[in-house]
């Protein structure tokens, strides 16, 4: 190395000297330049740096602006090599004019070679000395020949032009701007690469000189608006990589906000509809909310600064003109104000939703008094801006404030009518009435923590103070209601505004005067109030405002009648009776679901459905109250993705709390010693560990060490971050009857035991703002909490006393629905948990979680009532006991604004970590309902791993131990990233295979991963298969798992989906029970993996399993849905029970028997026994076999059968199958879910049929063949239905809505379609069946779009219908 | 239960048989049985002996029993493979039904034919459109296949 070292010296010195004469020739020259050329390639920066530089930079520039031949292609490339190894260099060349004689070699492109190497030069350069580059005009010159260049040699040549470009002086921008119409040029250019380097060029360009209008007007002389929007264009903005987008769109917002040019090209080119189609796209689910915030921030800048400063004048007027002189632009605006006003009320962050109030205000204020009321007719303005005046925020209320401004400005007098109706004159009157009583200090101090949303929007404030002045928005309402509201002569308006008023409250009274009376004595008020209430709930409930709806207090009133007065009563436990408070409950309920949910003959729409449309409207208004926490660790996670659900290692953020003793608190020691606990810690955790700490020994209360003998096994900890050598264990009492002995307090406030700390904190720290933004410095400081002895208080426990007896009553009542959360809910008046009763949400949530029960046990509901008609003698026919029903849709109960907060929420990375607000948790149990199935599906995923039962814990894996876990601040559970554990199985014993492999796998965080025995395949393929053939297996005939005889090819074919088979606890025959039970904690060792791996189940489970796979209580009125003939002929059996009843107690006479037949059969003629229907062995009483039911013992035979098929038979199967469950994670985190998703979550989204071939497994007959246009638009509709539209069409083509294993190629006789005779207009016609021969009948309709509608109405209508045989 | 129930029929059948048609079990499975049906005199059937299996489930009488015809029958409600479609032997069928009432009504589905809900939509066509060449083809079909 040395010699070589010194050779390259050697020769160094030689060329040195041989570059440094001048006289030199031109040959010589070349070689020596060749020479320092090796030798610079070959050293490393210190060698470089150890040359003798002055004389080199001054001469090399010279070669290359005069030498001859070879020369400046060798002298580049040396200054060149020289930068590369030493960038300092670079200077000193450029001080000797380099960059001229680059620019100049460029520009004169004799030679490719030495442009090329001049480019190289100058990449160097232009980072170190931009300036020098820039007023040198490199930029032009090396875009100048720019397609001569090799692609490699292009993209040198723009990242020069983005180093010169970085940051640039404003006064340079002529200079720059020679460069733009070459930079223009290259957005048609197909490589990728460059696209994006020139768009980030012009982004650059566009930044540096965006206030100067004249400059961003050569821009767009240059058509730099036209070239990026059609690279946006035709859905082009999905295949631009995120840099680019951004780059378009920063270049945009710039132009836009300076150059009425960029404007018009903008309208021109339609910009609105690629907008909508891309904000639609990323706010869908918070996709992307940052590229929603730019879009909308451009679209603001289109119209700024209206009327913000007036050295814009001209440019405003400029603008102005433009988009006002054309009324396609006013249009265009047009349409897109419902989607701003769409975004603005889904927003979870105030951000977004102020971008888009401004956008839609800068709109108001451009539009013309008749425009505006087009407007009115797509967005009601009024209820928005309701909506926008109930925000905390100082801004958005603000903007709304101008917005009721502008419009009263423009149509005073139909806004005056609306802003009562809809509430704005309410909202603006509370603002200046709030603001004049409540102090100044106080108000003004919540502002300041208000984080300036102008910032974003308006660039040019960057750095100056908040626009909105704490005042501003006092002075704007007072101002309004100065100019507009004291107006006499909006004295008629409020005609209809009172009238509804009224009318609910009216209606209210009325209904508790009723309720009062039993409706025998009143027949005629009965009649008159169902009259009224119809007419309430479908004809004045549509046309009330949700102000209206509001004010009237109606959902107080409802929620206190259907609790039969228990909402909102504390001193409910006094001994009451309960049982009679039940019943009314119950009837209360039963009464308005028939009122609300029974469609008017006109199928119009359901009451009830509006009635949560309004509500759900109402909790909107309410948006203060879910406050999202983001850290600022900020959301790295992919929005979309569905996380893991295996925890990732993960450094887990803690916080430090200081506890101190409270100065009053005498009888506890002082612990003054800081702990650090993770995010999760509540007062009621971290009590257990701090009492034994802090309690004297003297202490008169039972110190805990006694009763820790009691149940001293049940789990000790140390305390392991606490300094503190005393290990003192810890008993810890059961969950049922724990009483905190602490109280916890911040800053003097008392901290909810059950919230955690940091949350508490947080919020405190953070007082009345809506999101809260976390300040890095939070995790540093040390918080101080203090700490009491708690007085006992006798309250709670007679409270809980009266739940223990409702559980009780509970427990022996036969509906599932009055067992269900939501009737206890209603029965106590009050949701579970310890929510906040004064927060304005707490009443909206309890009735949504009523009328969501009432909505899911619809069925049941009615049904019941009909029992009781036929039993009362008002229904005659037993053939008549049937309801149709008409449910409301799920999705409509779900909350957009919560899922949107929500989903921005875990987009947090420290969600995992405990960053979850109590709000969310409380949701997700108590109203899943509220969000959508993928956020729920995400929290799942997110939250899963808390619920692991990890093997780690030792032998009790109860909640103690992880309590403590947590405490300590380093959790035990082990974070392994997902890994993979490999297994081989046999495919001839594969169910055997598949128990040991599972009972193996036990808990284990590890993804399975199957091959088979002799196969060489392995990984996801082999592991597929092995599911849906596991899947299979556990549905071969005779393995005395499921229900059903109907038998093909040795598998069950359960039309209804599979539902455990009884066994009853004595006789078995033939099949090993053990083994029964062996394969259904199989099947929940499955289901566990299916929905922890991500695998997928192919095994058709009755929603009824589904349902106890979700712990919800079933009854008589689940049977239908898995055996729809034993379940019909229970229910009516249920009925003439009933009716037996009903005459035993009314009339004196006994003998009934002519009216208490069964459809005129005598009961013991059905010559029905006590054994289960279809077992013979199963004896539901000893020595049943020899018993026949008769009337007097039909009601215990009823009772047996629905016991035994839904309790007693199959408990010990369900108890197996949960407890394959349990051993891996806690099955209670499954309850967010219904039965429907997790169907999809086990058997996965796959079709009802296979698309693909779907005309092979169908025929065509009578006028149709496989060509017929309505055949082809029909298979078209078929293949576009979802799968909950795909089950409907089986169901109702079939009768079922299972499909046979195969589907439909193994459906027999195949789906036929014929032409559907028609004698009047073809489009009046419906589509109709033949379910015995799986025939469609199909009229030949004259569009697709009424053929999918007729297709539509046919199979959901049969839907509602579906309990009806 | 099923048993007890099957057998009450076969009593009842023999001690009060129903004037058309006559039925029991074909050997010692109380599940299986067999039915012979006399083509109702006013329909195109008349003359015909058809044969019957009828297969009770074991959750009978919850469970409506499966009948097939076994003789080739001409007729839009039932099929080639002697499938039946008939409101009562599906999602109408109740406990309170028996076979007998079964029969009666397989008896009056031969009389009165429903083509506006057929399993055989050729001979429902026919049936409604041309009812002579329906009534002599059934005849033929009769006299084929149910007169051995």
């Amino acid at each position: 190395m040395e010699v070589a070292e010194e050779a390259g010296e050697a020769v160094l010195a030689y060329a040195l000297a041989a570059i440094a004469d001048e006289g030199a020739g031109a040959g010589e020259t070349a070689a020596a330049l060749a020479a320092l050329c090796d030798v610079l390639a070959l050293s490393g920066p210190d060698l470089i740096l150890a040359i003798p530089s002055a004389r080199l930079a001054k001469r090399l520039p010279k070669l290359v602006a005069a030498g001859d031949g070879d020369v400046p292609l060798l002298a580049a490339r040396a200054m060149a090599e020289a930068c590369e190894g030493a960038p300092q260099w670079a200077a000193s060349f450029a001080q000797h004019g380099a960059v001229e004689a680059l620019r100049d070699r460029l520009l004169a492109v004799d030679c490719i070679e030495l442009a090329e190497e001049c480019l190289r030069a100058l990449d160097t350069i232009s980072t170190e000395c931009p300036d020098e580059c820039l007023k040198g005009g490199v930029a032009a010159a090396v875009l100048q020949f720019f397609d001569f260049f090799s692609t490699n040699k292009q993209k040198v040549a723009l990242q020069i032009v983005s180093n010169i470009f970085n940051d640039y002086d404003e006064e340079d921008a002529p200079t720059v701007m020679e460069a733009v119409p070459a930079l223009c040029n290259l957005l048609q250019s197909s490589d990728k690469t460059i696209l994006e380097s020139a768009i980030s060029c012009l982004a650059l360009v566009a930044a540096g000189t965006s206030e100067n209008a004249e400059h961003m007007g050569k821009l767009c002389e240059a058509n730099a608006v036209e070239a990026t929007m059609s690279l946006m264009g035709n859905e082009g903005w999905k295949s631009l990589s995120d840099d680019t987008l951004t780059g378009i769109l920063g270049l945009l917002k710039n132009l836009a906000s300076i150059s009425e040019k960029a404007v018009e090209s903008l309208f021109k080119l339609d910009f609105c509809e690629l907008f909508k189609q891309m904000i639609t796209y990323y706010s869908s689910s918070n996709r992307d909310n940052d590229k929603v915030q730019m879009l909308v921030e451009l679209i603001y800048q289109l119209m700024l600064p209206l009327g913000a400063s007036e050295q814009h004048a001209t440019l405003v007027t400029a603008k102005k003109n433009v988009i006002m002189g054309q009324s396609i632009y006013m249009n265009q605006l047009a349409s897109i104000v419902a989607l701003m006003v769409q975004i603005a009320k889904c927003a979870a962050l105030s951000s977004l939703c102020y971008n888009c109030v401004a956008v839609i205000s800068n709109i108001v204020e451009l539009s013309t008094p008749d425009f505006l009321m087009e407007l009115q007719n797509t967005v009601n303005f009024s209820s928005f801006l309701t909506f926008l005046l109930a925000r905390k925020n100082r801004h958005i209320v603000f903007q709304a404030l101008k917005i009721s401004r502008a419009v009263l400005e423009k149509r005073q007098q139909f806004f005056l009518e609306t802003f009562t109706k809809e509430g704005v004159k309410h909202s603006i009157d509370s603002i200046v009435s709030q603001e004049k009583n409540s102090s100044h200090q106080s108000k003004r101090k919540n502002n300041m923590n208000e984080s300036c949303l102008c910032f974003d929007l308006e660039s040019s404030s960057s750095g100056e103070a908040c626009r909105i002045e704490n005042n501003a928005v006092m002075k704007l309402a007072e101002d309004i209601k100065k100019s507009f509201f004291s107006v006499k002569g909006s004295k008629k308006s409020p005609h209809k505004f009172g009238f509804a008023l009224k009318s609910f409250r009216d209606f209210f009274v009325r209904l508790n005067v009723h309720a009062a009376t039993p409706p025998t004595e009143n027949p005629d008020s009965c009649k008159q109030l169902s009259d009224l209430s119809r007419r309430l709930l479908s004809d004045e409930l549509p046309v009330t405002s949700t102000f209206e709806f509001v004010q009237s207090g109606s959902i107080k009133c409802l929620s206190i009648n259907l609790s039969n007065g228990a909402y909102c009563n504390t001193d409910l436990s006094d001994g009451q009776d309960l049982l009679g408070h039940l019943s009314e409950v119950q009837s209360r309920l039963q009464k308005f679901a028939s009122l609300a949910l029974t469609v008017p003959n006109d199928s119009s729409a359901n009451p009830l459905g509006i009635l949560v449309e309004k509500l759900l409207d109402t909790l909107h208004m309410c948006y203060d109250s879910f406050p999202v926490m983001l850290s600022d660790e900020q959301s790295t996670r992919e929005s979309m993705m569905i996380p893991l659900r295996y925890p990732e290692t993960q450094e887990l953020k803690s916080l430090e709390l200081k506890f101190r003793r409270s100065q009053r608190e005498k009888e506890l020691r002082n612990y003054n010693d800081v702990l650090s606990v993770d995010l999760f810690s509540t007062p009621d955790a971290i009590e257990p560990v701090l009492f034994p700490q802090i309690c004297r020994r003297t202490d008169q209360e039972p110190a805990p060490k006694n009763s820790n003998q009691e149940n001293g096994a049940n789990g000790s900890t140390k305390l392991g971050e606490s300094k503190n050598d005393k290990m003192t264990p810890v008993s810890y009492p059961d969950e049922g009857n724990r009483s905190s002995k602490l109280r916890f307090l911040y800053n003097g406030v008392i901290l909810q035991p059950s919230a955690t700390f940091f949350e508490s904190i947080l919020r405190l720290v953070n007082k009345g703002q809506s999101d809260l933004l976390i300040d890095p410095s939070f995790w540093d400081e040390e918080h101080y909490i203090t700490y009491r002895k708690r007085n006992r208080s006798q309250e709670i426990s007679s409270e809980s006393s009266y739940n223990i007896q409702l559980s009780h009553v509970q427990e022996n009542l036969q509906q599932a629905w009055l067992k269900d959360p939501f009737f206890t809910a209603i029965l106590l008046g009050k949701l579970p948990g310890d929510l906040d009763v004064s927060d304005p949400s707490y009443n909206l949530l309890f009735m949504l979680k009523v009328l969501e029960g009432l909505n899911r046990f619809l069925y049941q509901l009615l049904m019941d009532e009909q029992i009781s008609k036929f039993a009362e003698g008002t229904l005659q026919d037993i053939d008549d006991l049937k309801v149709a029903i008409y449910p409301v849709p799920q999705h409509q109960f779900m909350s957009s604004i919560l899922t949107n907060k929500l989903e921005l929420q875990m987009q947090d990375n420290l969600f995992e970590g405990g960053l979850i607000p109590s709000w969310c948790v409380y949701l997700i149990e108590t109203c899943p309902f509220l969000l959508s199935f993928n956020t729920r599906w995400k929290y799942f995923c997110l939250t899963a791993h808390r619920s692991f039962m990890t093997d780690q814990v030792n032998n009790s894996p109860d909640q103690v131990n992880n309590i403590f876990d947590q405490v300590s601040g380093h959790s035990d559970q082990v974070k392994n990233p997902p890994q993979t554990k490999k297994y081989r199985v046999s495919r001839s014993a594969i169910l055997e295979g598949a128990v040991s492999m599972m009972t193996n796998h036990g808990p284990s965080s590890r993804i399975v991963e199957v091959e088979f025995e002799g196969e060489v395949g392995t990984g996801r393929g082999p592991t597929f298969e092995f599911y849906t053939t596991i899947s299979h297996e556990l549905q071969r005939a005779g393995l005395g798992m499921w229900r059903g005889d109907n038998c093909e090819d040795g598998f069950i074919h359960a039309s209804f989906g599979l539902f455990p088979k009884p066994w009853s606890s004595s006789g078995t025959q033939g099949i090993d029970f053990s083994n029964v039970l062996q394969k259904f904690k199989l099947l929940g060792h499955l289901v566990v993996r299916a929905v922890l791996d991500g695998r997928i189940l192919d095994i058709p489970l009755s929603k009824a399993f589904y349902k106890i796979m979700l712990e919800q209580e079933l009854d008589m009125y689940d049977i239908p849905s898995f055996d729809p003939e034993l379940g019909k002929t229970l229910i009516e059996f249920q009925a003439l029970v009933n009716k037996k009843k009903f005459l035993e107690t009314s009339s004196r006479t006994s003998n009934h028997t002519a009216v208490l037949s069964y459809k005129n059969v005598k009961l013991e003629d059905l010559c029905l026994d006590f054994t289960l229907p279809g077992s013979p062995e199963y004896e539901l009483i000893p020595g049943g076999s020899q018993k026949i039911v008769t009337l007097d013992s039909l009601e215990e035979y009823v009772y047996l059968v629905v016991d035994a098929t839904l309790k007693s038979g199959i408990a010990k199967q369900i108890e197996a199958f949960k407890s394959g469950i349990d051993e891996v994670f806690a099955l209670k985190t499954l309850k967010m879910f219904t039965e429907e998703e997790m169907e999809r979550i086990l058997c996965g989204e796959q079709d009802a049929w296979a698309l693909k071939n779907l005309e092979d497994h169908m025929e065509f007959e009578h006028g149709y063949d496989m060509s017929s246009p309505s055949i082809i638009t029909f298979l078209e509709i078929l293949r576009e239905f979802g799968r909950e539209e795909q089950r409907a069409f089986i169901q109702f083509t079939t009768g079922a809505p299972q499909l046979p294993l195969g589907g439909l190629a193994l459906l027999d006789p195949k789906l036929t379609v014929v032409r559907k005779q028609c004698d009047g207009n073809v489009d009046d016609e419906l589509p109709s069946v033949n379910t015995c021969r799986h025939f469609i009948k199909l009229p030949p309709y004259s569009s697709k779009e009424i053929m999918r509608e007729k297709l539509k109405y046919a199979i959901t209508e049969g839907l509602g219908s579906f309990h009806l045989s | 239960m099923a048993l007890r129930r099957i057998i009450k029929e076969l009593k009842d059948l023999q001690r009060d048989p129903p004037t058309s048609c006559s039925a029991g079990p074909v050997s010692d499975d109380m599940f299986h049985w067999q039915a012979t049906i006399m083509g109702p005199s006013d329909s195109p059937y008349s003359g015909g002996v058809f044969l019957v299996t009828i297969h009770f489930p074991p959750d009978y009488p919850f469970k409506p029993p499966k009948v097939v015809f076994k003789t080739k029958v001409f007729h839009p409600n039932i099929n080639s493979n002697g499938n039946i479609c008939l409101d009562i032997l599906k999602d109408q069928w109740s406990p309170a039904l028996t076979i007998s009432k079964v029969l009666l009504s397989i008896c009056s589905l031969l009389t009165d034919p429903n083509p506006d809900d057929p399993l055989v939509p050729e001979i429902a066509h026919m049936c409604k459109t041309d009812r002579l060449r329906y009534e002599s083809t059934a005849r033929g079909w009769t006299h084929k296949y149910a007169m051995g």
